[in-house]
């Protein structure tokens, strides 16, 4: 077998894919494996309907103190991982608190104009973000890393080693890329929506995304981890 | 990371992502097809993201939800002396000093005009006349009106208030708060009538404001402590 044909072998889509990706798709499968393995995991992990959502933020605004504590159960993890990511396991609970104090705050003022999702997603970066500039601001010495702190915490084998590794390589992303990369490739997000969060172009949303996984690699290949042990993970 | 120096890791990313044009594509697709270094680093590239797309989501500590609906409960309680959540209130007050000016004012330019004391016989026969027969008196109804409806959007607003924090309450509480309610809506219904009866008069009109600001006290009084079971009626909190 091979270079191509090897490429080859990567699994099928299963979903329709659009455009230019699609017809690429069909011609060289091994892209297959980057976009759509990203989205099928993303998806396993986000169950929200956006009817669900609507009605939930309904009952909010009508002032159904149960609604408020669904929605929070509904998004805690997203909010909560996102803060662990972006600052650190030790700065993400008072990150994700400020967060979900603006989103029902703010939910009055929600219009609909965005998915509920992406709304949420920009608030809480924003407070992450807003809350690295303080820091920096107050000249505080940044919070370990989460990764760092869990990996002290058991000890992993098999892929959960490589999954500590990967962590502890995105922490030490520059915030920029790292909060693309959560967005797009771990959250699964889509360019527009990353865009959205973020206030900036389609374009700049995907540039900055294979700068940040290029980065990555390299930091990841500087710690040691082969594309074997990827491919293994 | 690719021996090949052909094309970047950036590059690859966005070949494998679709993000190239055409052209681009098609060169890097042809390139691949004959450098195992890129292919290579294409399957690695794919390793990475999918290994990235799995990554869990810690779970959040116990203590965050807690902390979160404290920190909300205590912005709506120190909301609640803003001086925003106070302006429905105040548009109320400012329509019931001019009711009572109307008052005030209405019987002393009722009599020189009529040449009739205020409260005689003779002018509480002119009281029961026709409304609109006086153009002073028109006025003034269109005044009690106003703050007749201004009380009414204050209570609404308060029961909207209080509705919020009533999950929390006991069956037995929210029937408390409902008789209650209703003694104080009856007592309206009784001075509405009794004004509608003597239109003009100051007397129906004073009771149906002085049954509306009772109202008013006591749902303020029960939002106040928070809707919190058990509290809201506790002493302090006017009764009917």
């Amino acid at each position: 077998m091979d270079n191509a044909s090897a490429a080859m072998s990567v699994k099928p889509p299963t979903k329709p894919m659009l455009g230019a990706t699609a017809q690429l798709t069909a011609q060289v499968p091994i892209i297959d494996g980057l976009r759509l393995k990203a989205r099928a995991a993303a998806e396993a992990k986000a169950k929200v309907q956006p009817d669900n959502d609507t009605a939930l933020v309904d009952a909010i605004r009508r002032g159904d103190a149960g609604s408020r504590e669904a929605l929070y159960h509904r998004f805690k993890r997203r909010v909560y991982a996102l803060a662990v990511r972006i600052v650190g396991t030790v700065d993400a609970e008072e990150v994700a608190q400020e967060a979900f104090i603006r989103i029902f705050r703010g939910l009055t003022k929600f219009r609909g104009d965005a998915a509920l999702a992406t709304w949420i997603y920009r608030l809480a970066v924003n407070a992450a973000l807003s809350h690295r500039s303080r820091r920096a601001a107050a000249a505080q010495p940044e919070a370990p890393d989460a990764v760092d702190a869990q990996a002290g915490a058991e000890p992993v084998r098999g892929d959960a080693v490589l999954r500590v590794r990967i962590e502890r390589a995105l922490a030490r992303l520059p915030v920029g890329y790292r909060t693309v990369i959560v967005l797009h490739d771990v959250e699964g997000l889509e360019h527009e929506e990353v865009a959205q969060i973020l206030g900036c172009h389609v374009g700049t949303s995907k540039s900055q995304l294979h700068k940040a996984r290029a980065r990555l690699r390299e930091m990841l290949a500087a710690d040691g981890i082969t594309a074997a042990a990827l491919e293994n993970g | 990371m690719t021996a090949c120096r052909a094309y970047t890791t950036e590059r690859l990313s966005a070949f494998a992502d679709g993000d190239l044009s055409a052209a681009e594509a098609a060169a890097v697709r042809a390139h691949a097809a004959t450098c195992p270094d890129c292919t290579a680093a294409l399957a690695d590239l794919r390793a990475l993201v999918s290994n990235t797309a799995r990554l869990d989501a810690p779970e959040p500590p116990p203590t965050l939800w807690p902390s979160i609906a404290g920190a909300l409960d205590k912005h709506e309680r120190r909301g609640w002396f803003s001086i925003a959540n106070w302006r429905p209130f105040a548009v109320g007050a400012l329509a019931g000093a001019a009711v009572v000016l109307a008052i005030v004012a209405l019987p002393a330019l009722r009599g020189p005009r009529n040449g009739v004391p205020a409260g005689s016989p003779i002018a509480e026969t002119a009281a029961t006349s026709p409304a609109v027969a006086d153009p002073l008196l028109h006025e003034a109804e269109a005044e009690f009106a106003e703050a007749a409806a201004a009380y009414e959007r204050s209570i609404e607003k308060l029961r909207g208030l209080l509705a919020r924090q009533e999950a929390r309450w006991s069956p037995q509480e929210r029937t408390r708060m409902a008789e209650r309610l209703g003694r104080l809506d009856d007592a309206i219904a009784r001075s509405r009538e009794l004004a509608r009866r003597t239109p003009g008069d100051s007397a129906g009109n004073e009771q149906l404001f002085a049954a509306y600001q009772q109202k008013i006290a006591f749902l303020a009084a029960a939002v106040h402590r928070g809707g919190e079971a058990g509290e809201w009626d506790k002493a302090g909190a006017r009764t009917p």
